[in-house]
């Protein structure tokens, strides 16, 4: 049953909206006990939301039936700030913070109905490419429980290809909505960096960091990106451009659409199984009447890991020295002077990635090396932003393998070093970095694993990327 | 004690600009003083919290910049300054660095011209109280009602040459600031480090955090003179002032530039500085302070001293110039520079705070000019005004005030004085001549003041002969 169908039988009243919240907050607890997706399940708030939906439908107010998420269970990214819930952006020096307000995604979702029902497993504060970096739960592959969700919104990935009746909101910063996606068989949008207000989101990367919807079909992602996007004053980088409507961009014909294959995102690095469903998807869109021909854009595949690790490192290291056990989250006890409870709180709270991309980051940013690391990447953006500009003028999108590879095992992962880790994100690092719109359109399974093909497009083209992820949806 | 140019002084001065809100939160900058009632989850650096900035903050900033003579930057850009200290809601200062909003300016002081390295923008810091004095509380208590209200910096060229020259560019600094109502004279904080090298010690630089107003600079900068003066060696060290004590002490020893890190801060956009919005606030630029005294002195041909002593606030410069409209401008400076000045000094009270306006004044000085009122009876009068404003010209009538003028009452108050004071009279004639003001004094208390003491005086000569 489709989404839009689901609403129309919770606004009829022939689905009642408290037992299925009962329904669906038993099979998210279900789910957990194999797969861990959820840190969090928000019972109370989701149940308090379902009995106040079936209130108003049974009142006379007309409005109640003009929300277009109505009964729609919504997974947050635990890096999203929901009032009142456990936030903790998968670590432990977060552990009990309840923040004190709503992330402006999620005012949206609650004004239109969708019910918040928990807070996705993920890589600690983000850091990371299979969600093994958290503190709490780690998330399984839905296909293979010994594999990896990708990451770092793994758990919200994973949730969407287990849960029915469901959306989730996810957040990138170097691939985290798109590679989980990929590994887990979903649909996942990484809007244009400003296109979703970061109001209320956790930061990792304040120049990269963004928000976007993830989701079993092309069209659950373009109904929750119809509602999340749009201009927050709470929000200084939120882009004021015109309000649009996704949804119609849906079953749009992509015929005469131009694609860029990205020569520099196919052969060597790139497993076989991968590239070919990749091909098989851009044939699909061939056969809907898109036009694909071969780019080469050299500078994203070659300095993108370098660039983002640098700029998201350093901007990291940042935002990540508030933590000091201060005012919320964990705290130890109260010795000795500040330096030496704060570097307490610090070393047994942070995981070992954070702490290596806080001296990472903090390295790049010292007087000495601030020109050759954190300006020198700077730059390498812009000239990146301009390779791609270019490529826009022919083409109206772009296209790669999301990952280089199927979902790995977790004995596997742990044989690779931190550079190799970070060389997982090749392909989209430096979209992100850029600031430009992505889509994970599942194209196939090889050995029971799914497939992603990674559509790229200019900036504030979501609608493009919809339409081309639609006619994909539309050729299975 | 005057200091010849070995002394050389730059100044680093942090000054609250007088917004309604913070710089990045709505949060009120003034208020509950209850500790952490004005706060928010921006100003206490929540996670999720995002930074707006206060276009206010911004238009206050460049009223400075106009005023010090700036060049100003066509991008306002904020950066992160990352240290760890208990007073950092994030543990980072959002501020500017490497391209501050004013660059290249000047102040006055006298006939000298101080240079103006930048003037940037930054936020406060929460404020730290240790509940048993610096060295012994056992803990730190954090309130963060300031955490995140507006702060300029300003800091100087080193062309400061004498602790004095540093008071007189401080108390120059806080009349502009008060002419541009950016600052809360009376509430406001603003705060100096200054960096200090004589020639004795080869210029060594040695800087001094913490001194708060203009009178503690020179304090400060003396004290520090001396030490540095009478020390076997100095070292480039900083150190802080204690007005208690009214000494300086080592903080630390400097040996490298503290590393802060600095990054843009990318969860503020690049805002920027539009010809047309600096030129609507230069259109919008109160006469300031030196102009007033240009003024004063070839318009109305005050004393250079009196003209600046009147500009100093801007509140008393605008009255005078009113009054000066219906009075004599010499008379006027001479009642609003000694008389006014000298009763607000001594109740203790700002010109804003008693309700005193121009016209209190123009009917006071209209009395005087008109020898109606003496000014005995004027000064009382002022007085009781500061206490709490009234129709001046009723309670003259109603008290009964106006100057006796009519000689047939004042001979029969100077008769009855000669007759009561037979002694004062015989001495007077003896060739005591202070023995005559006594016998004034006599009249002037059957008068009440009423009258003046000069005309008296003529009387009682005139009938004692």
């Amino acid at each position: 049953m489709d989404t839009l169908n689901f609403i129309e039988k919770i606004k009829s009243g022939e689905i009642d909206i408290v037992e299925h919240t009962e329904k669906i907050l038993e099979e998210c607890r279900q789910i957990n006990k194999e797969y861990g997706y959820l840190n969090t399940i928000s019972e109370n708030l989701a149940l308090g939301q379902a009995k106040e939906i079936k209130k108003q439908l049974k009142s006379k107010d007309k409005k109640i039936k003009n929300k277009k998420l109505l009964g729609i269970a919504v997974s947050v990214k635990d890096a999203i700030c929901v009032k009142d819930v456990e936030t903790t952006a998968g670590s432990k020096i977060l552990r009990g913070y309840k923040p004190l307000f709503d992330a402006f995604v999620i005012q949206r979702i609650k004004e239109e109905g969708g019910m918040i029902i928990g807070k996705t497993s993920q890589d600690e504060f983000g850091f990371g490419t299979f969600s093994i970096n958290s503190a709490f739960g780690i998330p399984k592959n839905p296909f293979d429980r010994e594999r990896s969700c990708g990451g770092s919104s793994g758990g919200a990935a994973g949730l969407s290809q287990k849960l029915k009746n469901h959306i989730a909101l996810g957040e990138s910063t170097g691939g985290s909505i798109a590679t989980p996606s990929s590994f887990c068989g979903v649909y996942g949008l990484c809007p244009t960096y400003g296109r979703v207000s970061r109001h209320g989101l956790i930061d990792f990367s304040n120049s990269m960091d963004k928000i976007g919807p993830i989701g079993k079909t092309i069209e659950d992602v373009a109904l929750l990106m119809d509602i999340i996007a749009g201009h927050d004053k709470n929000d200084s980088t939120s882009l004021n451009a015109k309000s649009e409507d996704y949804e119609k961009y849906l079953k749009k014909p992509i015929k005469g659409m131009k694609i860029g294959i990205i020569k520099e995102a196919f052969g060597q690095g790139v497993e076989r199984e991968v590239e070919k469903n990749v091909y098989n998807g851009i044939e699909e869109l061939e056969e809907e009447g898109a036009k694909a021909e071969e780019i080469s854009l050299e500078l994203p595949i070659k300095y993108g890991i370098p660039t983002y690790y640098m700029i998201a490192t350093s901007e990291a290291s940042t935002n990540l020295a508030k933590y000091c056990g201060m005012r919320y989250g964990a705290s130890e006890k109260l010795e000795g002077s500040f330096n030496e409870y704060f570097t307490k709180v610090r070393s047994n709270n942070f995981g070992e990635e954070a702490k290596r991309r806080i001296i990472l980051g903090t390295f790049a940013r010292m007087a000495g090396y601030r020109d050759a690391f954190y300006l020198k990447a700077a730059k390498v953006r812009t000239l990146m932003i301009n390779e791609y500009k270019k490529a826009f003028k022919k083409f109206d999108a772009l296209v790669s393998p999301t990952s280089p590879m199927l979902p790995p095992k977790f004995s596997e992962i742990e044989k690779l070093t931190p550079l190799q880790h970070y060389l997982a994100d090749v392909m989209t690092v430096s979209p992100n970095v850029a600031g430009l719109p992505h889509l994970n359109v599942p194209v196939g399974f090889e050995k029971n694993l799914p497939v992603g093909m990674l559509l790229i497009a200019d900036h504030l083209q979501e609608g493009k990327l919809i339409q081309l992820g639609s006619a994909v949806e539309k050729g299975k | 004690m005057k200091f010849q140019s070995d002394v050389v002084i730059g100044l680093e001065v942090h000054c609250e600009l007088s917004t309604k809100t913070k710089l990045f939160c709505p949060c009120p900058t003034k208020g509950n003083e209850e500790p952490n009632t004005r706060t928010c989850p921006i100003c206490l650096g929540h996670p999720g919290s995002k930074p707006v900035l206060n276009k206010k903050a911004v238009e206050f900033a460049l009223k400075l910049c106009l005023a010090l003579n700036c060049e100003i930057s066509p991008e306002l850009i904020f950066s992160r300054k990352s240290y760890f200290y208990p007073d950092m809601a994030k543990n980072y200062q959002i501020t500017q660095y490497d391209i501050p909003l004013g660059r290249k300016g000047k102040l006055k002081i006298g006939n000298k011209e101080i240079g103006i390295t930048r003037v940037h923008m930054e936020e406060d810091p929460a404020s730290l109280v240790h509940p048993a004095g610096m060295k012994e509380s056992a803990y730190v208590l954090v309130d963060y009602n300031r955490s995140g209200n507006p702060l300029v910096e300003i800091v100087t060229e080193p062309d400061l040459t004498s602790p004095d020259e540093a008071r007189d560019f401080m108390k120059q600094l806080i009349t502009v600031l008060g002419y541009l109502e950016i600052f809360d004279i009376n509430k406001g904080i603003i705060k100096a480090d200054a960096n200090i090298s004589i020639k004795e010690s080869n210029y060594t630089r040695v800087e001094i955090k913490n001194i708060t107003g203009f009178r503690e600079i020179e304090r400060a900068l003396l004290y520090e003179v001396k030490r540095q003066k009478e020390a076997v060696k100095i070292g480039q060290e900083t150190r802080s002032w204690d007005s208690e004590r009214g000494i300086t002490f080592s903080l630390r020893k400097k040996e490298t530039e503290e590393d802060y890190g600095y990054i843009i801060d990318t969860d503020l956009v690049v805002t920027e500085i539009e010809d047309k919005w600096v030129n609507g606030i230069r259109k919008h630029m109160p006469e300031l302070a030196q102009d007033k005294v240009k003024k004063f002195i070839q318009k109305y041909k005050l004393k250079k001293e009196d003209a600046e002593i009147i500009a100093a606030g801007k509140q008393l410069a605008e009255m005078f110039e009113k009054v000066a409209q219906e009075i004599d401008p010499l008379l006027a400076a001479k009642w609003l520079r000694r008389e006014l000045l000298r009763v607000l000094n001594y109740s203790k009270k700002e010109l804003h705070e008693t309700g005193i306006n121009e016209k209190h004044m123009i009917d006071l000085l209209k009395l005087i000019e008109a020898k109606k009122i003496t000014d005995n009876v004027a000064a009382k009068i002022l007085e009781k005004l500061v206490e709490k404003p009234f129709d001046v010209k009723e309670h003259v009538k109603k008290e009964g005030l106006e100057a006796v003028s009519d000689i047939s009452e004042l001979e029969k108050y100077c008769r009855e004085a000669i007759e009561e004071n037979p002694k004062a009279v015989d001495d007077y004639k003896k060739g005591e001549a202070k023995a005559l003001n006594f016998i004034v004094g006599k009249v002037m208390q059957k008068t009440k003041g009423k009258a003046t003491p000069k005309e008296v005086n003529e009387i009682l000569m005139r009938m004692i002969k």
